[in-house]
């Protein structure tokens, strides 16, 4: 490539100099960010990302200095700029996004000021100016209504807005880099989907070049074309998204990938895979290999041999891994002592809900009593029941009334209204002060952040022993500290940690400490709070993993409260969507998973970032952000974010709350819409094929699974896929079946999910419920008959669902399809391949022809929503 | 005898403080040994501003000690012909003895008078911020716990206390004539107790730490009847002891007794500095009773007092260590500017402000009587603040 690199980061290595000594940050990191081009980093909290960052900005603090290698910007060595040629450089050609967007925000200045500053400073525009481009800023990061924005301070915007705001600042000077640190992981995740996508287009409209720094994997996938993996202070792989993330060459990505719950992860068969150990402190990294002590495939004087450089990968474009032995490993390997276990069924309700309200009311002036209550309602007659050894999930993003609804269940707050039943008891009134120790230890809580569930200034055994002599368990002290030794052993925790202050532990040691003491009374129900969200990747299947061996043994209910839907689905067997203190939707995970859906649900699906290269996503961003509590909008809770509101007649979503309606198998919807537009939703996730991947799995697998296990998960998921999908309906299916025939056509089937040993099934049991979704053949009837049939099965079914258009030749004056809104000049291209040139083709489609294009385009019913066919027939009158 | 120079003068108050150095020195040197199991004492080793500051505060603490073995002459003894004389004159008639920082107007030794000033320093500044904070604390984690109404309440009343004039207060509450308000209430034999405003506030104040014990151990040891019969036993016959003989004078074993001017003083402090106390508490209890572990605590069914004398005040310590140091800097300072206003302990007393006061009257002509003290007092109030600020910079470190 002819064209100098943007950021070209060579050997960069940065020390912190603090009383102790030197502790190096970062160690011989190189990246090239190219023009136009997004690089990810990746890593877990600790692994100097960060710092990377802030080196690029040579903005450090007194105590942090670069001693070793070179960042070029532009060709030019950023080290031997003067002071004020890297204050020009900073917020003109280098902008930063930080992860709070209220701290990057001056709280006293206007929004107006605030942005005008950047213009006038770095442009040395005038007044006026900067306020127009300021002002069109706001219009390019899509915040409605921009003049009131330009005139409202930072705490009148939502923190959706305020990083939308930020994101404008930093793009007002048109930077050629742009430095985005963990953007979205203070945002909502519906919030997050939007500013990812405004990200995505920003950085193609302008141009420009992009670091994006997340500990999130999926993240990373939507937004970057090259990923570095970071650990313990060094780059460890670097290459494509692609590559990286289907063929990686480093044990510790490959680790990552496995301890995240990807849609084919199952709690039962394949579970996940935790990387043991812990991230090492930065004075006590080992000497080789950092990841060494916690690889599978350490092998000593090989990987503690010396300092490890960057291996090229072969084959691979930009490929390089910073481990030894990557060329002898088995990458498709397993690690051993993953084991399956048998699902287990739940048992009689333990926990009833029925009609719980909760309202609280707002005093306006507390001191003198007086001025007008309002009413927050933070419940809104929830109902739903838990069984025995059942995992409930309740999902909702912030200020959905999820910790409400866990304090109405622990008794730190009394419901309004409706009953809560635990086994024969009623619980709704009787607040925790009132309540027997066998209905407290009866209903336990998991909380969320690790670093505060602990009390800093007892020991850990202390903290445990407590619980115990509340629950009156055990008569001596000795006792007690026997049951507490074996509550740690039960947490998988070393006894000597009995003594230990909560601030000599790592997060998921805290977190594990969080768990025993949950366990402690042997409770019934186990409400957990989000327990692993604030915890690095790795240590979170760690977590997860224990959670559910110990609720497995102890048969107990957990309801598991999460904003995540990727955990929601590998770990739970019901879930149940809140918005705003109502529950919109609740059913079987896989009712949840799949169409019908309740439409904010549908969003949340689509919202959630996912590590995987096969998944294929409709992308549906929310407008706007959740309302408030204390002023929600009428009707439906969810009308004002609601893509379906206009096909509901009558205004109805406005007006009416709409009714529980109970579908198949107890799926419950709060939803006006009718049944035939519910039947038409199609799935958000689905999977893409993929040949490569396919071949080379495949025969891995067979080689490191039985044969005897093979065949049981293959039958297994072969009923899966057969049984439950059915209920869901076949217009959705037939339309995935097309949208999906264009792999299958390639022929990839035949090798991908049609092998003897029901490998590939084995691995991901969803392969076959996909192939069945795909309604190519029957999973079972193609594991028989091998190569050639399938693919001519799928091509005679092709062509009976949706209806390739006509084509002709290139006529001597093309229309321009350009101006159909919603076509691009890549899009024009692809039908113009198709042999579609003129507005008149286009308008003689009917629904079976735009099916098949919106196939070829992948682009889920893009065309009927922008309404191609009749925007095509006025610009063919108006010829 | 010749009158010595200046580095007699300095050689001679060196030798004199030798007790001093000896002990600091034991201190420091075993403290620095096991630095590392100290806690955050031990860290403070490892900051200069906070070493320097501890050790002198520990020169007086020990100063205080020692002040009788250190003290040449008897603070209150005068030696004619000494009266106002520079420092390092001879004393007449006896070999070898000198009043190293001169004579007063009384002809007393001022380097002797400092020496014992430390003493009502120590004695009274530290116990009187302490008896500030179990008032603050006592009164601030209920109201910060609970908020409502009995916050409403109890922060107006602080705020009023806060808004009156600190000196007018003490103006008020320290002059002996208040000694003679109310009413005769009490008379057992040659015992007596008047409703005075100092009695009835000592009676009230000096309630709070057995309250506070009582409480701590009750709210905890509950669920182990044994021990906490021990601990409340023990809590209620010492703290029956100390408040008959402090709030009462009353001690049958005659340990336990204050000098009603010092008492007057004492609660008057007491009575001052508790309300900034409870602020201070009831904001930090507001800032932890809403992180995760109070809510464990709630949810395994912990009464309110266990959760916050247990689960909140233990990590509220960091800020409140600071304020102590702090506020004994200022109690300080406080005592001084009372003794300088002749306010609350009695004319001949040692302590430095009014030594300080004494020395002012003359202080055109003789200034060497008024110096010492008044370096003593801003050399204890710079160590604590030192101190305090080491103590914040080692906690925030965690």
């Amino acid at each position: 490539m002819a064209e100098t690199p943007i950021l070209e980061i060579e050997n960069l290595s940065i020390s912190f100099f603090v009383r102790a000594g030197e502790i190096p940050a970062v160690m011989d990191f190189s990246c090239k960010v190219m023009p136009g081009e997004a690089m990810g980093i990746v890593g877990e909290s600790g692994c100097g990302k960060s710092t990377v960052a802030l080196g690029i900005m040579r903005d450090m603090g007194n105590r942090g200095k670069i001693v070793g290698g070179t960042i070029k910007f532009k060709g030019r060595d950023m080290g031997e700029m003067s002071e004020a040629e890297l204050r020009d450089l900073r917020g003109s050609q280098i902008a930063m996004i930080y992860q709070e967007p209220m701290a990057s925000l001056n709280p006293a200045m206007k929004i107006s000021k605030q942005l005008m500053e950047v213009p006038i400073i770095h442009d040395g525009a005038t007044k006026e100016e900067a306020y127009q481009r300021s002002r069109d800023m706001l219009e390019a990061v899509r915040l409605p209504d921009p003049d009131r924005m330009m005139d409202s301070y930072p705490h009148q915007l939502s923190g959706g807005q305020q990083q939308r705001v930020v994101i404008a600042m930093a793009l007002l000077s048109k930077p050629a880099l742009l430095l985005l640190d963990e953007p979205t992981t203070a945002l909502d995740v519906t919030v997050e989907a939007g500013i990812v996508e405004l990200v995505k287009d920003l950085g193609k409209k302008f141009g420009t070049s992009m670091l994006f720094i997340s500990h999130n994997l999926g993240l990373i996938l939507e937004t970057c074309d090259r990923i570095t993996v970071m650990y313990s202070g060094e780059a460890v792989e670097a290459g494509q998204v692609d590559d990286v993330f289907d063929r990686m060459r480093h044990p510790y990505t490959q680790g990552l990938f496995r301890s995240i719950p990807l849609p084919g992860a199952d709690k039962n068969s394949r579970p996940l895979i935790a990387i043991p150990g812990q991230l090492p402190l930065p004075h006590e990294r080992p000497r080789g290999c950092n990841f060494g002590p916690r690889c599978h495939h350490f092998v000593d004087s090989v990987c503690n041999e010396r300092e490890i450089p960057m291996h090229t990968v072969k084959g691979h474009k930009n490929h390089t891994s910073r481990c030894e032995r990557f060329d002898e490993l088995d990458w498709d390997a397993l690690p051993e002592g993953v084991h399956a276990t048998e699902p287990v069924e739940p048992g009689d309700v333990v926990l009833r809900m029925d009609s719980v309200k909760k309202y609280y009311s707002v005093a306006a002036n507390q001191m003198f009593g007086g001025g007008e209550t309002r009413t927050v309602k933070a419940n809104e007659t929830i109902s739903f029941d838990a069984r025995e050894s059942e995992t409930v999930a309740i999902v909702g993003e912030s200020g959905c009334g999820k910790s409400t609804l866990a304090k109405m269940l622990l008794g730190l707050e009394t419901a309004t209204a409706g009953t809560i039943s635990l086994g024969n008891r009623n619980i709704e009134s009787v607040d925790i002060e009132h309540r027997d120790t066998e209905t407290i230890s009866a209903i336990q809580m998991v909380f969320q952040n690790p670093f505060d569930t602990l009390n800093p200034s007892q020991t850990v055994g202390s903290q445990i022993v407590r619980t115990l002599e509340m629950f009156k368990i055990g008569n001596t002290p000795g006792e007690r500290r026997q049951t507490m030794l074996e509550l740690l052993d039960m947490v998988k925790l070393p006894r000597a940690f009995e003594n230990r202050m909560p601030r000599q532990l790592s997060g998921g040691q805290k977190q594990r400490i969080g768990v025993a003491r949950c366990f402690a009374g042997r409770p019934k129900v186990v409400v957990a709070d989000e327990p692993v969200s604030a915890l690095d990747v790795s240590v979170q299947a760690a977590v997860t993993e224990l959670l559910m061996d110990i609720q497995r043994e102890a048969k107990t209910t957990m309801l598991f409260i999460s904003h995540d839907l990727s955990v929601v689905r590998y770990i739970a067997d019901r879930v149940v969507v809140m918005y705003l203190g109502h529950i919109v939707e609740q059913g079987s995970t896989d009712q949840i998973f799949s169409p019908p859906y309740h439409p904010y649900t549908e969003a949340l699906l689509s919202a959630i970032p996912i590590a995987d290269t096969s998944v294929q996503k409709k992308h549906i961003v929310l407008e706007g952000d959740i309302p408030s509590a204390m002023n929600p909008p009428s009707g439906c809770p969810f009308q004002t974010r609601c893509r379906f509101k206009d096909q509901v007649p009558n205004r109805l979503c406005e007006t009416e709350v709409p009714p529980v309606r109970h579908m198949k198998g107890g799926h419950q919807l709060k939803c006006h819409l009718a049944d035939s537009i519910l039947a038409e939703m199609e799935p958000v996730i689905s999977f893409e094929a993929k040949p490569k991947k396919a071949e080379r799995k495949a025969p891995a697998k067979a080689k490191s699974s039985t044969a005897g296990r093979a065949k049981k998960t293959a039958t297994k998921a072969a009923t899966k896929g057969t049984t439950k999908r059915a209920s869901s309906t076949s217009a959705a299916k037939a339309k995935t079946a097309s949208a999906k025939s264009e792999a299958v056509r390639v022929g990839d089937a035949a090798v991908g999910f049609v092998d003897p040993n029901a490998g590939t099934a084995a691995k991901r049991p969803s392969k076959a419920e996909l192939a069945k979704r795909k309604g190519a053949v029957d999973t079972t009837s193609r594991g028989k008959s091998k190569s050639k049939a399938p693919s001519g099965a799928a091509a005679s079914k092709t062509a009976s669902d949706g209806v390739r258009p006509k084509a002709v030749a290139k006529p001597e004056n093309p229309d321009d399809l350009k101006k159909i809104s919603g076509v691009g000049p890549k899009i024009e291209g692809i039908l113009h391949d198709l042999g579609i040139y003129t507005y008149a083709q286009v308008a003689s489609w009917k629904k079976a022809e735009c099916d098949w294009v919106d196939d070829r385009l992948k682009f889920k019913g893009r065309i009927q929503r922008e309404d191609w066919v009749s925007q095509a027939k006025k610009l063919a009158k108006g010829k | 005898m010749e009158p010595l120079g200046f580095f007699g003068i300095a050689g001679h108050v060196i030798l004199l403080f030798w007790p001093v150095w000896i002990a600091m020195a034991i201190v420091l040197g075993i403290s620095y040994m096991f630095r590392a199991n100290l806690g955050l004492y031990g860290k403070l080793y490892g900051s200069t501003p906070g070493i320097i500051g501890f050790s002198i505060v520990l020169f007086w603490f020990m100063t205080a000690i020692f002040a009788d073995a250190i003290a040449p002459f008897d603070e209150i003894s005068q030696i004619s012909g000494m009266k106002n004389k520079v420092p390092g004159t001879p004393v007449p008639e006896m070999e070898g003895a000198y009043y190293l920082f001169g004579g007063d107007n009384l002809a007393r030794d001022v380097f002797s008078r400092m020496v014992k000033g430390s003493q009502t320093v120590f004695v009274i500044a530290p116990a009187a911020t302490l008896f500030a904070f179990m008032v603050g604390v006592t009164l601030g984690l209920p109201a910060g716990f609970f908020t409502g109404r009995l916050d409403t309440v109890l922060s107006f009343v602080a705020n009023l206390v806060l808004a009156f004039p600190v000196i007018l207060l003490f103006y008020l509450l320290v002059t002996p004539e208040i000694r003679n308000t109310g009413y005769e209430l009490l008379r057992f034999g040659d015992f007596s107790w008047q409703s005075s405003i100092p009695n009835v506030l000592a009676a009230i104040l000096f309630l709070f730490p057995i309250v506070f014990l009582l409480v701590l151990f009750q709210s905890k040891f509950y669920t182990r009847p044994e021990l906490r019969n021990i601990l409340v036993g023990v809590t209620l016959v010492i703290g029956t002891w100390y408040y008959l003989g402090f709030a009462f004078n009353a001690d049958p074993l005659g340990v336990f007794a204050m000098d009603p001017n010092k008492l007057n003083i004492f609660v008057a402090v007491v009575f001052v500095n508790s309300p900034t106390v409870f602020r201070i508490v009831r904001g930090l209890v507001m800032d932890i009773k809403t992180r995760d572990y109070v809510a464990a605590a709630q949810t395994r069914g912990e009464g309110p007092w266990y959760i916050m004398l247990w689960e909140i005040l233990p990590n509220a310590r960091g800020p409140l260590i600071v304020d102590f140091c702090l506020r004994i800097g200022y109690t300080t300072i406080l005592l001084g500017t009372l003794g300088f206003f002749g306010l609350g302990l009695s004319p001949e007393s040692a302590d430095w402000g009014s030594t300080i006061n004494e020395g002012r009257k003359l202080l055109s002509i003789y200034p060497h009587p008024a110096i010492p003290p008044a370096l003593a007092l801003m050399s204890l109030v710079l160590g604590l603040n030192l101190l305090a600020d080491g103590l914040r910079e080692e906690s925030l470190k965690d």
